[in-house]
């Protein structure tokens, strides 16, 4: 049978000594990585020479999409990226909702982007078919976001895909993203930072060769059956309506429905989640803003804005920039501490520190971008304001995981105590902290864990791993157990799937799809038989490769470590019991992660045993 | 000529283009946005959807349209 999905090339770009080369995709290899996330690990893990600098030319940017994506499978878009990131200083990933740039990388016919040196001038990259080229960006350089794609879009037409960095991004702020197309993000750990250091202002793609599926009749089947279910489910609608809104109870529905003027979907998604708003009165009349959600423009509002509109403002500024916007009040909040304390001095504070003004909000925004003053130690982080201003400064930090604040947590910007696979993950994966609920079923409170196993078994976890994941849940009169630590190895393994294929990891999304579907969308799509079990022992094998990756980067057992800041009152609770968390149930929790894993208990390494079962001891 | 015609509400469209792949891949075997007989343009908070001469009306792009910005709409009944 002929092969499907794949666009069958990469592309490989030399910032530095200006060579473009095409290559074809190693199918094999693909196959045994799956594709997207596991094939980007794949290929940085190759090219990545141990210990480099996350700025250095050598540091590659590893860009692609699954074979899954540009057909039209829903909410089959994702982008991601592997890099040595600045603020974890690990290899990681970054991930985001393709919009339209995925379909249009795979229909220039590229899989995976490799991106390798610096520029000595700004630069962007264009490619539209077999056309490539390292293009003059210096007209673009010191834009923002908006109006760097505005500007590319005006060149090239509005169906061309673009990433973008900021100001932030070209400054080297260790918490910048990369946009794309305008609204999603390769974001939190200082992706655009990366490109920035490379002085890559953007990627600009079109695309006109068309995917192919393998099984075209097969397909057809799957995914009529798709779409039915989702046209079945009754809250679609209302998800398509609200999206974010409909879960996040401090946006009243009423404000939204006065702002909203458009809500976007990345390319096949059925419920799509970005937003186009208008502020309606006031000062700020007529300011149009576009957003990954309504609910990221009015996060001001939980640092203490009392007007929605200066909330949707400082945002609309912040993606300009392009930073982090969760990263970006955890360091001036950080630095407001610090003032408080009378370690940063009036004198170098230079501009009041107000989490809750627009006005302060937007300077501090501009002089942490153009590193003016103190916004330079800002620039870098909680990283930077403790080596600019000793160890004293330390114990004023907000918990940190990796050098990035978790978003997540009792005291964190969302307010959240219940202990789940989301939490624990944030810890565990290496690339730092980030909202991947994974599918998992505790991404929801509460629910009843009568409810588990079938999601479990959606996750494609075996059904011998249920009874460790849920000791008890057969006995009537034993006392049931939730192992978060079992459980979030099925979560990591989920979530690989779906990166790996293009699918979009949101809740609302991935619980239309199993792991028994995938598998039959991904034959379907690539030709290549597959049962779910190979599937899911792939997804292992790429998040053991990003593992050994980290190994080889020095990571070891004590980065898995949880701060000290997350046991103090108030601290997290347990999922099940509501009991205090304590150190030594999180210390299990991450052992139990190991030992599902097939790692040693002790250090965290991949044993022998599951390299050689995985067929990684040659990687 | 068709039983229908298509009737686009460019209000309620996301610009999610899944109407345009399988346009493109039920003429060319090949999901190629660039090839769809339906065209949706969604520029800033405006969007425009249109259809080039080729388009039969066939009514596929409607019948995966999730957000109800494609309808078909009978001849007869038709205004």
């Amino acid at each position: 049978m002929k092969k499907g999905g794949f666009a069958g090339r990469v592309l490989y770009v030399n910032l530095t000594s200006g060579e473009i080369k095409k290559e074809p995709l190693d199918l094999d290899l693909a196959q045994k990585f799956i594709g997207g996330l596991g094939m980007n690990l794949r290929l940085a893990f190759d090219r990545i020479k141990p210990g480099v600098s996350a700025f250095s030319p050598d540091n590659p940017i590893v860009l692609g999409t699954g074979p899954l994506v540009g057909t039209s499978l829903p909410a089959t878009s994702r982008v991601y990226a592997v890099t040595k990131l600045p603020q974890s200083r690990a290899i990681g990933w970054c991930g985001g909702g393709g919009m339209t740039f995925g379909c249009l990388l795979k229909n220039a016919g590229y899989d995976h982007v490799v991106i390798e040196g610096c520029s000595k001038r700004p630069v962007f990259l264009k490619i539209i078919d077999d056309d490539v080229e390292i293009s003059e960006a210096s007209s673009l350089w010191g834009k923002g976001v908006e109006d760097t794609c505005t500007s590319l879009w005006d060149t090239f037409g509005r169906h061309a895909g673009v990433i973008s960095i900021g100001q932030a991004g070209e400054s080297m702020v260790s918490f910048s993203m990369a946009f794309i197309d305008r609204t999603s993000t390769l974001g939190r750990g200082g992706f655009g930072a990366v490109m920035g250091s490379k002085r890559l202002k953007a990627i600009m793609v079109k695309g006109s060769k068309g995917i192919q599926v393998a099984d075209r009749k097969r397909y057809k089947a799957l995914s009529d059956e798709l779409l039915n279910n989702i046209r079945e489910y009754p809250y679609l609608k209302e998800w398509q309506d609200l999206g974010l809104v409909k879960s996040i109870p401090f946006i009243p529905k009423e404000l939204y429905s006065k702002i909203k003027k458009r809500r976007l979907a990345c390319v096949s998604c059925p419920i799509g989640d970005k937003d186009i708003v208008e502020i309606p009165d006031g000062d700020l009349k007529g300011l149009i803003s576009c957003s990954t959600s309504v609910v990221n423009l009015l996060t001001p509002i939980v640092y203490g804005f009392k007007d929605y509109r200066e909330a949707i403002k400082c945002i609309s500024i912040l993606d300009d920039y392009g930073i982090d916007m969760f990263e970006f009040f955890g360091v001036l909040g950080f630095a407001k501490e610090l003032f408080d304390q009378k370690i940063i001095s009036q004198d170098i504070l230079e501009e009041e520190i107000r989490l809750d003004s627009l006005h302060s909000m937007e300077t501090w925004a501009r002089k942490i971008c153009f590193r003016d003053g103190l916004g330079d130690s800002l620039a870098d982080g909680f990283e930077g304001i403790i080596r600019d201003f000793g160890k004293g400064a330390k114990r004023y930090a907000p918990y940190i995981i990796r050098g990035m604040l978790p978003y997540v947590g009792p005291r964190g910007p969302l307010v959240w105590n219940l202990f789940g696979t989301m939490e624990l993950g944030q810890a565990l994966d290496p690339r730092g902290p980030h909202v991947g609920a994974s599918g998992s079923p505790t991404y929801f409170a509460k629910r009843p864990l009568g409810q588990f196993p079938r999601h479990l078994i959606r996750m494609g976890a075996p059904k011998e791993a249920i009874s460790r994941i849920l000791p008890g849940l057969d006995s009537p009169k034993g006392e049931q157990e939730l192992k978060i630590g079992r459980l979030l190895n099925y979560s990591h393994n989920w979530f690989c799937t779906l990166g790996c294929l293009g699918i979009c990891a949101r809740a609302q999304i991935n619980r239309f799809y199993s792991a028994s579907l995938c598998a039959k969308l991904y034959s379907a799509v690539t030709g290549i038989d597959t049962t779910a079990e190979d599937l899911m022992k792939r997804s292992d094998r790429v998040w053991t490769l990003l593992r050994m990756a980290n190994i080889r980067e020095g990571f070891t057992r004590k980065d898995d470590a949880l701060p000290e800041k997350w046991f103090e009152e108030p601290a997290f609770k347990d999922y099940l019991s509501g009991n205090r968390v304590i150190r030594q149930d999180l210390d299990q929790m991450i052992e139990d992660y190991y030992d599902e894993r097939g790692w040693d208990v002790q250090t965290g390494m991949p044993t022998p045993r599951k390299l050689k079962e995985l067929g990684l001891k040659e990687s | 000529m068709n039983k229908f015609k298509i009737e686009a509400t460019p209000e309620r469209c996301t610009g999610c283009l899944i109407c345009q792949l399988v346009c493109s891949e039920i003429y060319t075997k090949r999901f190629n946005p660039s090839m769809a007989r339906i065209k949706v343009d969604i520029l800033g908070v405006d969007c425009l959807i249109s259809f080039t001469e080729e388009c039969n009306e066939c009514g596929v792009c409607v019948d995966h349209c999730l957000y109800g910005a494609l309808k078909k709409i009978p001849r007869e009944k038709r205004k």
